[in-house]
Order: structure tokens, then sequence, then C-alpha cells
């Protein structure tokens, strides 16, 4: 009985470490951006009060994460819009139509998705400058299509694949076309597994930087990850700027997170559950 | 599964077979490149045409975009001698097999906790969630922070329970950096596989852990015996999945160390992005032999670990 007690208590232990563990760092930047850096200065983990509310303000308009916030908005809402539906009409196509050459292609585009980003960086950056979309939101979007396009197709292949036939054949004898089974059936019974992959490829996108950093240069376009680690650069001493820096990167997805936890849980963990 | 690729002759014949589609009635070809046509125009504008041209341009000196000069495979002869890039490598192996396992270890301890009927289930897994949707950026900037010699929590903590004597510059010196690093890639990543973990626990046959229950199976034997080997498959592939991540880690390294101290974490992404970006070197022939090889590498790791650890589940099962 008192070694249970024990176990339980130890349990309740590791419980409370691990949550600390994983929580604080964040909840620390979250005082932080609310502090000033002579406040933080002072003493690095105090209560922010008075809160500096105002801090955001002059980030968002003196720092110029506004201009960082809404490439990455840009950027990011535009090429899941485009892997969404691209990806979507080549799933079904691999899902639902014989025709050979279909497992080859699946395996081809399936197989992209161990490749390491490096073979593919430098000759992109050479493209990209050949083409004029080098430092252009442009050339970074069709980039992150290509970049979050396999890991698509291959998962709403797996549950478009598993839809009933007999919806298909209902549909048919109702004398649907190809392109309306996709639009009117695939596209509304897919929902859940679509918006698994968009929360998945909105997540990824908005945190990606190793493709930013080298496709963009001029910081009027720079994505919000690389604007805050260039602003980090040129003001290593603000901690307390940079941390409400950080803090607006990383609204967005809480705020997604505080409404939508299970599904984000979900879809960020789609490629990885059987 | 990313990560699992078929293998052995049985599948490789079903990759020439026209799929298993309920569609039997042969589409039209202009449906079907309405479809799949975009996608394959993406694939083959910006993954295909990409990887064949950046093993092109191995063989060339790129110093002037407009002007490659040819050097056959002197690129590659160079590399063979290059102590950075033999340094770089052993960094991301040791990443790449030490960090999944501490990630799927950690995740699947913290799932049998979650598991073991505590209070607030819910709350601690979206809590223990969080740091796998936060920016490599964002998490370097903040452990940044933490790792600091003077004020960061991590020293505050040594000297505050007297251990001052354990205080270190974790970054700094070169024997912790790359420990330190797989560090906070643990502390992001545990939570991911714990969630995927407590699925799988979940989804478990409840008479065969009553079954050991009854057996007065103890908690060790439990795990030992029954959720392990159960898990087994799961396992595998979030280990895969992380072995892969890992042979790509870059935004970590880039913003926290840039590689150093003295090379201690250098990583083959961060060696291939200063030679081509960073470094006054102008050329982007020696890089590109770099990501080469390493896509050899990586191809060919995935393919012996799949083919290791498949066949290894064959023997026992």
């Amino acid at each position: 009985m008192v070694s249970r007690a024990l176990g339980r208590g130890g349990l309740m232990a590791i419980l409370v470490a691990y949550t600390a563990f994983a929580g604080f760092p964040f909840l620390w930047v979250g005082t932080m951006s609310l502090r000033t850096t002579t406040e933080i200065a002072y003493n690095h983990y105090g209560w922010p009060s008075p809160a500096h509310w105002a801090k955001f303000r002059a980030a968002w308009i003196d720092s110029a994460f506004n201009t960082y916030f809404t490439n990455s908005a840009t950027v990011v809402i535009g090429s899941v819009a485009v892997i969404t539906l691209v990806g979507a009409a080549a799933a079904h196509c691999l899902a639902r139509y014989r025709f050979r050459g279909n497992r080859l292609v699946y395996f081809i585009l399936f197989s992209s998705i161990i490749l390491p980003p490096q073979i593919v960086l430098i000759a992109v950056y050479q493209t990209l400058v050949e083409y004029n979309l080098y430092d252009t939101l442009w050339g970074l979007g069709l980039v992150y299509v290509s970049l979050q396009l396999p890991l698509t197709i291959y998962l709403l292949e797996g549950f478009f694949a598993r839809i009933p036939q007999d919806l298909f054949d209902a549909a048919k004898v109702d004398g649907y076309g190809d392109f309306e089974i996709f639009f009117r059936l695939v596209l509304p019974v897919g929902m859940p597994a679509i918006a698994t992959t968009v929360i998945l490829n909105f997540i990824l996108l908005w945190n990606e930087f190793l493709f930013a950093v080298v496709l963009i240069s001029d910081d009027e376009l720079r994505t919000l990850p690389v604007g805050i680690q260039r602003f980090m650069g040129d003001h290593f001493q603000d901690i307390g700027m940079i941390a409400t820096g950080v803090m607006i990167s990383v609204l967005p997805v809480i705020v997604v997170y505080a409404f939508f936890s299970e599904k984000l849980i979900q879809g960020m963990t789609a490629g990885a559950v059987k | 599964m990313p990560g699992q690729v078929a293998s052995g002759p049985s599948a490789w014949r079903r990759l020439f077979q026209p799929g298993t589609g309920g569609d039997t009635s042969g589409a039209s070809w202009l449906v079907l490149l309405l479809f799949l046509g975009p996608a394959l125009l993406v694939f083959g504008a910006m993954i295909a045409y990409p990887m064949a041209r950046t093993i092109y341009d191995s063989f060339f000196t790129i110093d002037d975009p407009d002007k490659p000069v040819w050097i056959g495979l002197a690129n590659y002869v160079t590399l063979a001698g290059d102590e950075t890039f033999r340094r770089a490598v052993l960094n991301t192996l040791i990443w790449s097999v030490a960090a999944p396992v501490l990630d799927v270890g950690v995740g699947l301890l913290l799932a049998l906790c979650l598991f073991a009927k505590v209070p607030f289930t819910r709350f601690l897994r979206i809590a223990w969630f969080t740091p796998v949707l936060l920016s490599y950026v964002v998490v370097a900037i903040v452990w940044l922070w933490l790792y600091n010699y003077d004020w960061g929590i991590v020293n505050v903590m040594f000297r505050a329970v007297g251990l001052g004597g354990l205080a270190s510059a974790w970054l700094g010196n070169p024997h912790l950096a790359l420990g330190s690093l797989i560090f906070i890639d643990v502390w992001k990543w545990a939570g991911f596989n714990m969630v995927v973990c407590l699925a799988a626990i979940h989804s478990l046959p409840s008479e065969v852990l009553e079954a050991a229950e009854l057996d007065n199976c103890g908690w060790g034997g439990k795990l030992r015996f029954v959720i392990v080997p159960l898990l087994r498959p799961t396992l595998l592939n979030l280990y895969i999945l992380a072995f892969v991540a890992k042979m790509k880690v870059f935004d970590l390294v880039w913003i926290m160390t840039q590689g150093g101290p003295l090379w201690s974490t250098e990583t083959v992404s961060t060696y291939v992005y200063k030679r081509a970006f960073a470094w006054n070197t102008f050329d982007l022939g020696y890089p590109a032999t770099i990501a080469s090889v390493w896509f050899g590498v990586v191809i060919v790791t995935v393919l012996l670990l799949n083919r290791l650890l498949r066949s290894r589940e064959r023997v026992e099962f």
C-alpha cells in the first residue's frame, strides 16, 4: 500500500516536472515580451508588472514585424491553397483511376518525401535567379508548394482510397462527370483529411527557414522566421524586443491551438500514425 | 509511411501494375492529365529537375553562373579529403542515431505516464505537445537564452542547488555543444512521439493487458513483454521518421552555433549552406557535390535501415 502511494507520488512528481520543463521556456518568453530590456536585465525571471503592452505596437510598426507577418501570411496561405487543390486532384486520380504507371507515379512521389532539401537547394536557387523569381514571394511560394506536395498527396491518397466505391457508382448513375465527382463528392467527403493536411502544411510552412533565408534577400520581403533571425542579429542585446517579436510570430499558431488543439495534434502527427 | 520504402521483388512488380483504384472503365487520358498534370509539373520542375541539375553541377566549378567550368571528378576528390565534411557527416550521424532513440524513448515513457490513469490527461497531452508547434527559429532563440552562462535557467538552477561547478558555457564548449543541441531537439520532439505512442497504446487489445495484469505482471514486465513488442511497428516507424528528419537538420544549428565552436556542431546541411551562400568562395559546384554525396548517403541509409529493421521484425514474429 505504501509503495503504491509512493509510486503514485513519484508519478505525479514526474508529470509536474515534465510539464514545467515543456512549458516553462515558452511562458518565460511570454513574460519577457511584456517587459522592457532594462527590467529584464535587472531580473530575468520577474513577473511583468506593469505589463508593457505597447511593446507589441512598437515591434509591429517600428521594427517591421507587420511586414514580415504579412509576407508570411501571403506566401503560406497562397501555397497551402495551391498545395491542397493540386494535391487533392492528384491524390484522387491515384486513388480512384486504374491506369498503367499509377503505382509507379505514386512510388516516385512518395519516395521524394525522404529527400534531403540540399539536393534541390542550390539548383532551385540557380533556376529562380534565371527566371527572375529569386527574391520574390512568387518564387518562394512555388518552392513551398513543391516542398509539401508529396506528403500531401501521400496522406490524401490513403484517405481517398478508403472512400467506398458505392458512392462513386451512385454518383455516376446520377450522371456526374469526372470533375463533378471530384468537386461535389471527393472534396466534401474528404474534408476531414483535407483539413488535416491544411493544418500540417500551414504550420510547417509558417515555420520554414532554410529556403526563406536562401531565396529572399530583400528586407521588405522577408518572412517571419528570417525577419526574427535578422532582427536578433542586429539587436542582439535587446532581449525584450526580440521576445515580443517571437510572440508575434507564434501567436497565430497558439490562437489556433487554443481552439482546435485536437485537430492540430492530429494534423501534425498525420504522417506518423498508421 | 514516409520513410518506409517498398522493397522486395513483389513490391517492384506491383509498381508496374495499374493500381488498385475502383474505376475499371479506363478514364480518358485527358481527364487523368488534368487531375495529375499540375502535380507532375510541380514535381518535375521543382524536384526532379533541380535534383538532376545539382548532380550535374557537381562536376563543375561555378564561380560565374554563366560560365561553369567542367572539372570532372575533381570536386569529389577534394571532398574525399575534406576534414570539415568528415566532421559534419560524423556530427550528423551522431545526431540522427542518438536523437531519435531519445525522442522516441522519452515519448514512450510520457505516453505510459498518461496511460496510467492520471488526472488532467487531456491538459497534459496538449501542454506537452506545444514545443512541436514552435518554429526552430523561436526554439533556438529561447534556448540561446536558457543556456546563457550568466543568467540562463540551466546555470541558475545548478548554482541554486550548490552545483555551481557544473554551470557551463553549454554552446561555447566544443565538448558540450553537440549534446546541448540534441537535448533541445529531444525537448522539441518528445511530445510528438508521446502523442503517437499514446494513440498506439490505446489501440492495443485490452484483453492482452488484462491478461498480463492477471498474471501479476509488474509494470516493468508489462512494458518489456507486452507493450513494447506490440508497439514495435509504431516505434520503428517513429524511429525511421525521426532519423530521416535529423539528417536534414539545419535551422537549429545555424541560428544557435553556426556549426561552431571548432566545427563541433557542424552538420552537412550547415556546411552546404556555408559553402554555397555564406562563405565568399563564390562556387556552387563544390556544395552541389556535397549535396549529391549526402543524397546518396541518405538513400542508402534509409534502404538499409528499412531492410534491417523489417527483416528483424519478420524473424521475431
